[in-house]
């Protein structure tokens, strides 16, 4: 009697399992049928596919930027105390020294507090926005084939404000 | 007023003006004048750029506070009777002074510019004279590694 009992709830128990074992296969295959598990999968392997491609795409032109920005000269003039300095140095208004066809990207930063300041180079048609105080901008230029000099100055104080930029043969 | 002109060269008549104004405000305790590197002149125009560091006199006031966040204790704490803004409002008041060209929390500056000609010629040059005034220990606005 206890036997046929144990028996019987066994039974019940291993009938309740398989139950859920089935309705969870169930629910697996019917949801890849579906296409739930289809769809991540396809869009795990398309952001894998983007993501390889963009390194791909990365790593291919790293070099040239590299090469690119390697070839163009920065110079950095700040404003300050109504004068121009290079970047580090102290000297006010300096000669600046470029070569013959040489690309250069002026950055210029202006730290003289109060006052507004720009860089201008007439002969080559060069004008930046006037920069208010901790304002900077950026212009690419290249200089001039054949050698030479030219004036650079801030347009609004050009009296004191004034340089030269020797162009030099290249070598 | 304590004042200090050992490096100062005597040039600037607009930075004597400043001199002689801040000496009349009494909450000023000390004031050090010094020539600018940045001056310099040519053939059009004189530049000349003065800094003034100053001080004001301080006063000690007793503030209320709690030790521990539970014990009731008092503490002095010395403060400067004056600031840069009183300072500007200040001289903005005196005449041949006026209002600053610029100012901020610690340092008021003003510009002044005229054409100076000379007897017997005709263009003279530019006079251009810039004048700071700083309030010693305020934060410096000179990166360490520009000059």
């Amino acid at each position: 009697m206890v036997e046929n009992e144990r028996a019987g709830l066994a039974a019940r128990v291993e009938g309740r399992a398989s139950h859920r074992d089935r309705r969870w296969a169930g629910r697996t295959q019917r949801d890849f049928h579906h296409g739930l598990l289809g769809h991540g999968a396809r869009g795990a392997v398309a952001a894998v596919l983007v993501v390889a491609i963009g390194l791909l795409c990365v790593m291919l032109l790293l070099p040239l930027t590299a090469s690119t920005s390697a070839a163009v000269r920065e110079i950095t003039l700040i404003t300050r105390d109504m004068a121009f300095y290079l970047e580090g140095e102290s000297e006010p208004n300096p000669t600046i020294q470029l070569r013959a066809g040489e690309e250069v990207r002026f950055t210029v930063l202006n730290r003289d507090p109060g006052l507004t300041h720009n860089l201008a180079v007439e002969a080559w048609g060069l004008e930046t926005r006037y920069l208010k105080t901790e304002a900077s901008t950026t212009v690419l230029v290249r200089a001039p084939a054949r050698p030479g000099r030219q004036v650079y100055v801030c347009v609004p104080h050009e009296k004191m404000m004034r340089g030269i930029i020797e162009v030099v043969e290249d070598d | 007023m304590k004042l200090d002109t050992t490096n100062w060269s005597g040039e600037g008549t607009f930075t004597q003006t400043l001199i002689d104004a801040l000496d009349a405000v009494e909450q000023v305790a000390l004031l050090r004048v010094e020539d600018a590197s940045s001056s310099r002149s040519d053939v059009e125009f004189n530049f000349i750029s003065n800094e003034l560091f100053l001080r004001f006199g301080t006063r000690d006031r007793q503030v209320r506070a709690k030790m521990l966040g539970i014990v009731p204790v008092t503490r002095t704490v010395t403060e400067p009777v004056m600031t840069v803004s009183e300072l500007e409002r200040a001289l903005c008041e005196i005449d041949g002074v006026g209002p600053p060209d610029y100012a901020d929390a610690g340092m008021l500056q003003y510009l002044r510019t005229e054409r100076i000609v000379p007897p017997y010629q005709t263009r003279g040059y530019k006079l251009v004279e810039l004048v700071r005034i700083y309030e010693v220990g305020s934060e410096s606005r000179q990166a360490p590694d520009d000059v």
